[in-house]
C-alpha cells in the first residue's frame, strides 16, 4: 500500500519536472522573445539587448532551465511578469486559480449527475429511443466545439449575462477567498450571490458539455456490463425493485470506470477551460496563460505550465486513490 | 441523512439567491468595454493602446494635445519659452495643482517624473524597459529655477520636443507615491488627471473615480469602469443590452448595423494613421523600381476601401495622413492602371531576366490593427489585384508580434503594415518609417529604403524650429519618397466607436486619445 503510494508520488514528481522542462524549452525555441510584445512598435535595440542580458536569455537554454528549477525549488516563487510591468505571477495565479476551480466545480456538478443519469437511462433502455436520444446527445456534446456552443448558448439564453464573474458596475465587492459563490454567501450578499450564479451558468454549461457526454458514454457501457452480470439477475430473482437493482446493486459496481473518467475530466477541465474562459471572458488561469503565450511571456507560461501539470498529476493521483478505495481487487494486487 | 440535508440547504440558498433583488446599477458610472486590459498604470512603461486609454485620464502632462486636433495647448505648464539657439526650454507651472494623494505639483515633481523616464540608472525605475525612452534622450539636463519653474536643457535643437512632452509617457507622477509604493506604483498610480485611481482587478475591471479637485473642473462621470471583453461579438451584445456604455474596436460592418439602432450612437473621427504596403527594397525583384511602381499601379485604393473598410477610410497618397500638418497636398496619386503596370513589369522582366508571372510572398498580421481592422481581407485584395497584372502572391499570415519582427528584420518581400501617430509630427512618420537610421533588426524602416537626400531633409526637419522653414523640407522629402516608391500608402481610416445615446459630448481624437473629461450622461443632472 505505502509502496504503491510512494511509487505514484515519485511518478508524479517526475512527470511534473518533465512537463515543465518541455514547456520551458519549447517557449525558448519559439521565434521571438517577450520584449517584442512589450516594446510593440517602439523597439529600442540597445535597451532590449540589455534586458535580455539581465534576464539571462542569452545563455544556453539548459543553464536557464537549471536556474529556473533551482529558483522554483528554493523560493517557490515564479518571479515577475515581463509583459505586465512588476506583476507578481504567483500572486496573480493565486487570484485566478479559484476562478477556474469554481467554474470547473460547477461544470462538474452539472456534468456528473446529468452524465451518469443519461448513461443509466441509456443502459436500462438499451437500443430503445431513450438510449438513442442520450447517445446522440452525447455524440453532439463531444463533437461541437466549445466556442460554437458558447455562441449558441448566448443566442438561445438571451436573458443570461455573458462574460465576467459579476457585472462590471459592481465595485463594492471585495472577495475573500476569490471563490465568488462562496464569498458572496460569506458576506451575506445574497443579491450578488444570485448574480454570480447567473454569470457562471452559461460558461459552466458550455464547459460541462464534453465531460458530460464522455461520462454518459462510459456510464452506459460500464452499466451494460454490470447489468448482464449474475448478481444482478439474482437481485431481480429475489424480487428487488428494478430501481433498487439499478441504483443499489449495479451502479456501485459500475462506478470504478466512471470515477476514473470523471477524475481525469476534472484534470482536463482545470487545465483546459481555456477556450471557455476566452469565449466568456472568464478571468481564470487558462485565459491568463493563453494571453501570455501570445505575448511570449516566459514567466507566466512557465508558472502556468507548472500549475497545470500539478493539477493534472494530483487529479490522477486522487483518482488512483479513489480507485483503490472503490475496487478491493486493486488493493490486494 | 447529511447528504440530503446539504442538498436541501444548497437548493434553498439557490432559490433565495434567485428571488432576491438584482443589484441596481449606479446612475453616473460609465462602463467602457474594450478588447483587452491595460498592462501597467505607470506611464513610463506603457506601450499598448489599451494601456494608454487609461493613463490619459489618470495623468496630466506639461503640455497637451487640443480636444480634437494635434495643436499643443497648456496643461500643467501655463507658459513656456525657448532660447534663441533652441537648446533651453523654460516652463512655468500652474499654481497649486494637487496630485490625487494631496501633495502639490512643483518643479521637483516634474523633474522627478521626466528623469524617471529618461535616465539610465534612475533609482525609482522598477522596470527598465521604457519603450518611449529614446524620444526623450535628447534631454541633457533638468533644472528647477524656482518652485514652479523648470528649465529643460537639450543636447540639440528639436522641433518635436514639445510634441513629445504632450505624449502619455511624459505624464507627471507623484514622487511621494512612487517612493511609497516602489514596484507597486504600476498598480497604485497617482497623477493629477481628471480621474483618480480607485481599483484594478486585472482582466476584470479597472475603476477610476472623478478627481473633485481637477484644475480644469470636476469631470461629469462619478466613476469610469474599464472592462476588457476580448470578443467583439460579445462587446456588441453587451452594448445592445446596456451592460456596457461604450464599445470600441468593432468591425466596420457591425458598426454600420449598430448605427441603425436608435438607442446607440456611432461616434466618428478622422485618424492620424496610415496603412501601407511595405516592399523590401534590398532584395530582388523589389530592388527594381519598375516592379515597385507596377505594384503601386495595380492597386485600386477606392475598391480596397469598399472591400475591406466598408467605405470608412480615405485613400492615402503619402505616408503622412492627409489631416496632419506637413502633408504634401500637391502630390497627385498614381492612377489605378493595370495596363501600365503590366508593361512596367514586362520591361523589368526583360531587363533582369526573370520570368512572368512573378511570385511574391505577402506578409500580413492575423490580428486587427487600428489602421487595418481586417488585415486578411486587405491581403486577399492585394493578392487578387496583383494576380491581374502577372504577380502570383502567396499570403503568409502571422501573429502580430511575429509579423512585425519579420518585417523589421527585412525577412519578407511585400508586407502589410501601418502606423498611428504618437506625437502628431511628420517626423514621427517620415523619420521613424523611412529614414536609413531606422534600418535594423528592430527598426521601423521595414522597406529598408535608403535615400541620402531624404535623410538630410529629415534630419534638417528635426532641428528646424520655424514651421515655415520646416514645411518645404518635408514637402521635398515626400516628393522624393513618392518617386522612389519604397512603400505604397493605402488608406487612412476613420475611427469609430459605438456608445449608448445617453452619452453626450464624447469626442474621439485624431490620435485616438480617449479622454473622458468632458463626456457625460445626458440624463444625469
Amino acid at each position: 500500500m505505502s509502496g504503491f503510494l510512494l511509487r505514484r508520488l515519485f511518478h508524479a514528481v517526475v512527470t511534473m519536472v518533465v512537463a515543465v522542462s518541455l514547456i520551458f524549452i519549447a517557449m525558448r525555441l519559439l521565434p521571438g522573445n517577450p520584449l517584442v510584445a512589450k516594446f510593440g512598435q517602439h523597439p529600442d535595440a540597445e535597451q532590449m539587448q540589455r534586458i535580455i542580458h539581465e534576464q539571462g536569455w542569452d545563455q544556453p537554454i539548459l543553464s536557464q532551465l537549471g536556474r529556473f528549477l533551482h529558483q522554483l525549488a528554493t523560493t517557490g516563487d515564479f518571479g515577475e511578469s515581463i509583459s505586465r510591468s512588476n506583476e507578481n505571477v504567483s500572486g496573480e495565479l493565486a487570484r485566478r486559480i479559484p476562478a477556474t476551480i469554481e467554474l470547473t466545480v460547477v461544470a462538474m456538478m452539472l456534468a456528473i449527475p446529468l452524465g451518469v443519469a443519461a448513461g443509466i437511462t441509456a443502459a436500462v433502455w438499451r437500443n430503445r429511443w431513450p438510449d438513442r436520444l442520450c447517445m446522440a446527445g452525447a455524440m453532439l456534446g463531444v463533437s461541437v466545439p466549445v466556442f460554437f456552443l458558447g455562441i449558441c448558448l448566448r443566442a438561445v439564453f438571451t436573458g443570461m449575462p455573458i462574460g465576467f464573474r459579476l457585472p462590471a458596475f459592481i465595485i463594492d465587492f471585495e472577495p475573500i477567498t476569490e471563490f465568488y459563490l462562496l464569498d458572496t454567501l460569506l458576506q451575506q450578499r445574497f443579491d450578488l450571490f444570485a448574480t454570480a450564479c447567473r454569470h457562471i451558468c452559461l460558461p459552466a454549461l458550455a464547459l460541462s458539455s464534453i465531460p458530460m457526454s464522455i461520462i454518459a458514454r462510459i456510464t452506459r457501457s460500464s452499466m451494460l456490463e454490470v447489468l448482464g452480470a449474475d448478481f444482478v439477475r439474482t437481485g431481480r430473482a429475489k424480487g428487488a425493485s428494478s430501481w433498487r437493482v439499478v441504483m443499489r446493486h449495479a451502479l456501485p459496481n459500475a462506478a470504478a470506470p466512471i470515477v476514473n473518467i470523471a477524475g481525469f475530466q476534472i484534470g482536463l477541465l482545470l487545465s483546459g477551460a481555456v477556450l471557455t474562459e476566452t469565449v466568456f471572458d472568464w478571468p481564470g488561469m487558462g485565459k491568463y496563460v493563453v494571453d501570455a503565450v501570445r505575448e511570449n511571456d516566459y514567466v507566466i507560461v512557465q508558472a502556468g505550465a507548472f500549475v497545470i501539470a500539478a493539477i493534472f498529476v494530483s487529479a490522477n493521483l486522487t483518482v488512483d486513490l479513489l480507485y483503490l478505495w472503490l475496487d478491493p481487487r486493486v488493493r490486494t494486487s | 441523512m447529511p447528504a440530503r440535508r446539504l442538498a436541501l440547504i444548497t437548493i434553498s440558498l439557490l432559490l433565495l439567491g434567485c428571488t432576491s433583488r438584482a443589484p441596481s446599477k449606479p446612475g453616473n458610472t460609465l462602463i467602457y468595454g474594450r478588447g483587452e486590459d491595460a498592462k501597467t498604470l505607470d506611464p513610463i512603461n506603457a506601450e499598448t493602446g489599451e494601456t494608454v486609454k487609461v493613463l490619459l485620464n489618470l495623468y496630466d502632462t506639461l503640455v497637451a494635445f487640443a480636444d480634437e486636433t494635434m495643436e499643443i495647448e497648456p496643461s500643467l505648464a501655463t507658459a513656456w519659452e525657448t532660447s534663441d539657439d533652441g537648446l533651453t526650454w523654460t516652463f512655468q507651472l500652474r499654481d497649486v495643482v494637487q496630485f490625487h494623494d494631496g501633495t502639490n505639483v512643483d518643479a521637483d515633481a516634474v523633474i522627478f517624473s521626466i528623469n524617471r523616464l529618461r535616465q539610465d540608472d534612475n533609482a525609482y525605475v522598477t522596470d527598465s524597459a521604457r519603450p518611449y525612452k529614446p524620444s526623450f534622450n535628447i534631454i541633457d539636463e533638468l533644472v528647477a529655477t524656482g518652485p514652479l519653474t523648470v528649465v529643460f536643457k537639450l543636447r540639440e535643437p528639436s522641433a518635436v520636443f514639445l510634441n513629445n512632452l504632450a505624449m502619455f509617457p511624459a505624464g507627471i507622477v507623484s514622487p511621494t507615491a512612487v517612493k511609497k509604493h516602489g514596484k507597486g506604483f504600476s498598480t497604485n498610480p497617482v497623477g493629477t488627471g481628471p480621474f483618480r485611481f480607485e481599483r484594478w482587478i486585472r482582466d476584470q475591471q479597472l475603476v477610476l473615480a472623478a478627481n473633485d479637485n481637477h484644475w480644469r473642473g470636476r469631470p461629469h462621470f462619478d466613476r469610469v469602469v474599464f472592462v476588457p471583453v476580448s470578443e467583439s461579438a460579445t462587446r456588441i451584445q453587451q452594448l445592445v443590452r446596456g451592460e456596457i456604455h461604450i464599445a470600441d474596436n468593432l468591425p466596420p460592418a457591425e458598426l454600420d448595423e449598430l448605427a441603425k439602432n436608435p438607442g446607440l450612437t456611432v461616434a466618428e473621427q478622422i485618424s492620424m494613421n496610415v496603412a501601407y504596403l511595405s516592399m523590401q527594397t534590398e532584395k530582388p525583384p523589389l530592388d527594381d523600381i519598375r516592379v515597385r511602381r507596377a505594384i503601386a499601379l495595380a492597386l485600386d485604393k477606392q475598391a480596397l476601401i469598399r472591400v475591406a473598410y466598408a467605405g470608412h477610410a480615405a485613400a492615402a497618397i503619402n505616408l503622412l495622413p492627409k489631416a496632419m500638418w506637413g502633408h504634401h497636398d500637391g502630390i497627385e496619386d498614381r492612377p489605378f492602371d493595370p495596363d501600365a503596370s503590366r508593361t512596367l513589369l514586362q520591361a523589368a522582366a526583360n531587363d533582369k531576366g526573370f520570368k512572368l508571372p512573378l511570385t511574391l510572398s505577402l506578409a500580413v498580421m492575423s490580428e486587427p490593427r487600428p489602421y487595418m481592422e481586417q488585415p486578411l481581407l486587405v491581403a486577399a485584395f492585394v493578392k487578387d489585384s496583383l494576380a491581374a497584372v502577372g504577380i502570383n502572391v502567396t499570403i503568409a499570415p502571422k501573429p502580430s508580434e511575429m509579423h512585425f519582427t519579420k518585417l523589421m528584420r527585412g525577412d519578407f518581400q511585400i508586407g502589410l503594415t501601418g502606423w498611428t501617430t504618437d506625437n502628431g509630427d511628420p517626423d514621427n512618420f517620415l523619420y521613424s518609417l523611412l529614414d536609413p537610421d531606422n534600418i535594423s533588426d528592430s527598426g521601423n524602416n521595414t522597406s529598408r529604403y535608403r535615400n541620402e537626400r531624404v535623410h538630410e531633409l529629415l534630419l534638417a526637419g528635426q532641428r528646424e524650429l520655424d514651421p515655415n522653414k520646416r514645411l518645404p523640407l518635408y514637402h521635398e522629402a515626400q516628393e522624393l519618397i513618392f518617386a522612389d516608391v519604397p512603400i505604397v500608402p493605402l488608406v487612412s481610416t476613420r475611427q469609430r466607436a459605438a456608445h449608448t445615446s445617453r452619452i453626450k459630448d464624447y469626442r474621439l481624437h485624431p490620435a485616438m486619445l480617449i479622454r473622458l473629461r468632458q463626456a457625460r450622461f445626458g440624463d444625469v443632472p
